[in-house]
């Protein structure tokens, strides 16, 4: 049995609470063989997850790691990328189980949902599960900062980080905000991170998946990452997974088991390897 | 028969307009746009009038006899999706143009209703409208029918045939940016605010050549940005970190999703703006100007020449956006050109248009907890435990401030009226409240964050929504019209002693303008959320308004959801006269 599971339960509590129809035999798995397809949701501009590289094509983990479950349910991945909304919740409305207003269609899939169960518990509509890693804020600096030292020593430091992003808040908001007038904002945290190795910050704050990318292969031996804890740092990580509509359960359970598979055999790390990003297992997954 | 007269008349129009090429522009000039207010004819701007008073003298439907007001017919919509109809009606030359829902314009015969011919934007995929899918006008010059589209698109149709004349992409839709508003022409430009686009977004005002759609200037909202005039820099707009901190200035908000007015007597267009950005008044300490802001911008070359800000450091999510109307009055004994605006934060402003003067700001709803008034100087008095707080670093849920009016306002974008016969403003005001706390952690792009939580409430069992005559001098409130749903259509009033409005149960209402009673009301079929207008045609007077329920209420759940359940969409056209 798996996390998953703990997010059923859930989403069943919250079905009798609202008394929402619950949905009749609905057999997506059925339809999606007969479709030959599995369609997709990952992130826009979200490297090293989902992103689109200078000629136009959409790569990432989240895209491998998608068209690699969609092969093993012998289905073609077919991928949309989409912008974030204010929140996930309105990702997985606008994604999962309404669609968007306008054009479009909601997919079968969204990659890069934060299993948390209390999150979870808010959002009926879905059946979220099948986590797949481990995710948490870390800070690198270049050779103009100390990368350890108490954060508010980095008075008179460039630092740069995700608009509206905890890192932003943390840095704008933490010491009584003596760091805010420093800080730059990006649209990414990859871009945050760009700013930093290109001399343009002295401190960046992003996640730690995007700074094992923009690191990797030792392509920016001038920036160190902080090693000390972050202090007063409002998130310990969170574990991300994927998510269906709640009609779709048979499909959930099929994706389970893969991504248990994924986990054992290597799979999820090797998925995981070419992007230079060393993988944590999820908290709640083992 | 009447439509094959019809179209007959066009094509002779057509013809006689290719023989005389003096005469290009066969439709409403500058001169016929900026008299739109006195004229009765026809109905050639959004605010009927270019100063948005939504007043009409004409007096042949009155106070006595508006009891006999009937439907002269109705013209659906059509099409599968429907939605919000917030769109006011242009009347001209026997033709009144409309737009949608969707991005689309429909051109209809005035005696008949049937249509002459309907244009349908193509959206493409993935655009993120912030509320609903609505528009809320069209505006007219010369041979063209220009309207913005939802994904960000400026349009201009020949208003004889619907054709694409022009077609300018103003922002990308694909970073979220839309357009619902009704775009306004002066002296030969369109001139026009922007929306969506919530994440890094700062606000700004452009003019462009109405014949060709090229960009003539452009006014960035937020202090820092560079102004622009034909392609060369136009000085900045306020002054660099006056009231901002680091380079937050660059994406601080402040969209001027509404469009604005403009007043013929100072030669100035008045522009609302939306609130700051991040939401979280903590993390941006100062005013941050020019956000929940009145500009006064000169419309042939885009500088500001006053502000005012009606919320300082916003904290609750207070727009500034509403219409600013330019009316006249004497206070104190003394004759002033002056201004009102109704704000989402409850408060009727009047202001001397000239300058942009502070004159009073008395509240227009039952309930404001953020602020007690304004001192003499125009600044609130903030009630600073009413403030929501700073996001907590500590991972716990925050206290609960219950803050009125909510983040949807004391009004929302309905325009509301200045009658030029009682000399009062008719405000389209709700009463709600809202719960706001610092979730302890939310999730946002995949990854966890510190988001707010917020629950609507309304503040009374029996309405929200509440009509209001408003006396500009001394901000007293002379009658007030209560409704069970939240008011979220536009006002007009006439000088025949009525107020129209409509509610979102569907009724088109007509309400004594010096006593406020109900005199009048039509049952649409579906939800009204439009704006209603008035012209005289062949001696007769008309009164036309949108129906179809849509815009941002039905998107808000809870207790607010329970006023308006059982409302059906639709989309039409209503238009009503006197029996002959």
């Amino acid at each position: 049995m798996t996390v998953d599971a703990c997010s059923r339960r859930a989403l069943l509590a919250g079905l009798a609470a609202v008394l929402l129809p619950v949905p009749a035999a609905a057999r997506p798995l059925d339809t999606l063989a007969a479709a030959g397809t599995l369609s997709i949701a990952v992130y826009r501009d979200f490297a090293p997850w989902s992103w689109r590289d200078a000629g136009g094509t959409l790569k990432g983990i989240d895209v491998d790691l998608g068209t690699a479950l969609a092969a093993a349910l012998r289905l073609k991945a077919q991928f949309t990328d989409f912008l974030a909304d204010e929140s996930v919740d309105d990702d997985l409305r606008n994604m999962v189980w309404r669609g968007p207003l306008i054009g479009g269609s909601a997919c079968d899939l969204m990659m890069h949902v934060p299993t948390d169960r209390r999150f979870a518990l808010t959002v009926d509509r879905c059946v979220i599960g099948a986590a797949y890693a481990r995710e948490g804020f870390a800070i690198a600096c270049g050779p103009g900062a100390d990368c350890e030292v108490p954060p508010p020593q980095w008075a008179g430091k460039r630092l740069a980080a995700e608009l509206d992003s905890i890192p932003d808040i943390w840095l704008s908001g933490s010491f009584a905000g003596v760091l805010r007038g420093q800080v730059s904002h990006h649209l990414s945290g990859a871009a945050a991170l760009a700013a930093l190795i290109a001399g343009k910050a002295d401190v960046a704050m992003a996640s730690k998946a995007q700074i094992d990318h923009a690191l990797a292969n030792n392509a920016a031996p001038h920036i160190k990452r902080r090693t000390g804890p972050i202090p007063a740092l409002p998130s310990p990580g969170w574990d991300v997974g994927l998510a269906v509509k709640d009609d779709s359960r048979d499909l959930a359970d099929a994706l389970e088991a893969v991504m248990e598979r994924f986990a054992g055999d290597g799979t999820l790390d090797r998925i995981f390897a070419p992007y230079g990003v060393t993988r944590t297992a999820p908290l709640g997954n083992g | 028969m009447k439509i094959s007269h019809m179209l007959a008349a066009s094509a002779a129009l057509a013809i006689a307009t290719a023989a005389a090429p003096a005469l290009a522009q066969s439709g409403p000039s500058d001169a016929q746009i900026m008299a739109d207010e006195a004229s009765t004819g026809d109905v050639l701007t959004y605010g009927m009038g270019h100063r948005g008073q939504r007043f009409s003298p004409l007096d042949k439907v009155n106070a006595a006899n508006v009891k006999g007001l009937v439907p002269a017919f109705a013209a659906s919509l059509g099409g599968e999706k429907q939605r919000g109809q917030e769109s006011q009606p242009i009347v001209y030359d026997g033709v009144i143009y409309v737009t949608g829902s969707y991005s689309r314009v429909f051109a209809f015969d005035a005696k008949t209703g049937a249509e002459l011919w309907q244009y349908d934007a193509r959206l493409p995929d993935g655009i993120m409208p912030c509320c609903d899918v609505v528009n809320r006008g069209a505006a007219i010059h010369g041979d063209k029918i220009i309207f913005g589209t939802l994904d960000a698109h400026l349009v201009a149709l020949n208003r004889k045939t619907g054709k694409v004349i022009w077609n300018k992409t103003l922002a990308d839709y694909a970073a979220g940016y839309s357009f619902t508003a009704a775009p306004m022409i002066v002296n030969g430009k369109v001139i026009y605010g922007n929306s969506g686009g919530e994440f890094g977004i700062v606000g700004k005002v452009e003019a462009r050549d109405v014949e060709t759609g090229e960009l003539v200037w452009s006014r960035p909202t937020i202090e820092g940005h560079m102004g622009k005039l034909k392609g060369a820099d136009n000085g900045i707009t306020g002054k660099l970190n006056a009231s901002w901190q680091g380079d937050q200035w660059t994406n601080g908000g402040g969209a001027t999703w509404l469009g604005g007015t403009y007043d013929p007597d100072t030669n100035l267009i008045f522009m609302g703006t939306g609130n700051p950005s991040p939401w979280n008044s903590h993390l941006r300490p100062g005013d941050n100007l020019y956000t929940s802001s009145t500009l006064a911008i000169d419309p042939d070359t885009g500088v500001i020449k006053w502000h005012y800000q009606t919320t300082p450091h916003d904290g609750w999510d207070f727009d500034g956006v509403n219409e600013f109307i330019a009316f006249d009055a004497s206070i104190g004994g003394k004759p002033m050109k002056l201004g009102a605006k109704a704000d989402r934060n409850g408060f009727f402003f009047v202001l001397d248009r000239t300058n942009g003067k502070f004159v009073s700001a008395t509240p227009f709803v039952s309930k404001v907890t953020w602020a007690t008034g304004y001192d003499k100087k125009g600044r609130p008095l903030y009630v600073p435990e009413n403030r929501p707080g700073a996001p907590n670093t500590d991972g716990s849920k925050g206290s609960t401030v219950f803050a009125a009016p909510s983040f949807l306002g004391g009004k929302n974008w309905m325009p509301m009226s200045y009658s030029q016969q009682t000399q009062m403003f008719y405000v389209p005001s709700n009463e709600w409240g809202m719960d706001i706390w610092n979730e302890p952690i939310a999730y946002k792009k995949g990854a966890a964050y510190l988001g707010a939580g917020f629950t609507i409430k309304p503040l009374y069992p029996d309405h929200i929504g509440v009509l209001r005559a408003i006396d500009p001098t001394t901000g007293k409130i002379a009658w007030e019209y209560k409704n069970k749903a939240p008011l979220w259509g536009g006002v007009l009033s006439t000088g025949g002693n009525l107020v129209f409005t409509g509610t979102p149960e569907g009724f088109l209402k007509a309400f004594d303008a010096k006593t406020g009673a109900e005199l009048w009301k039509f049952n649409t079929g579906s939800g009204v959320v439009g704006t209603p207008v008035t012209w005289e045609q062949d001696g007769e007077q008309y009164v036309a308004v949108m129906s179809g329920w849509g815009g941002a209420v039905p998107l808000w759940g809870g207790e607010v959801a329970k006023s308006v359940q059982n409302i059906n969409q639709g989309g039409a056209l209503w238009v009503f006269k006197l029996p002959k």
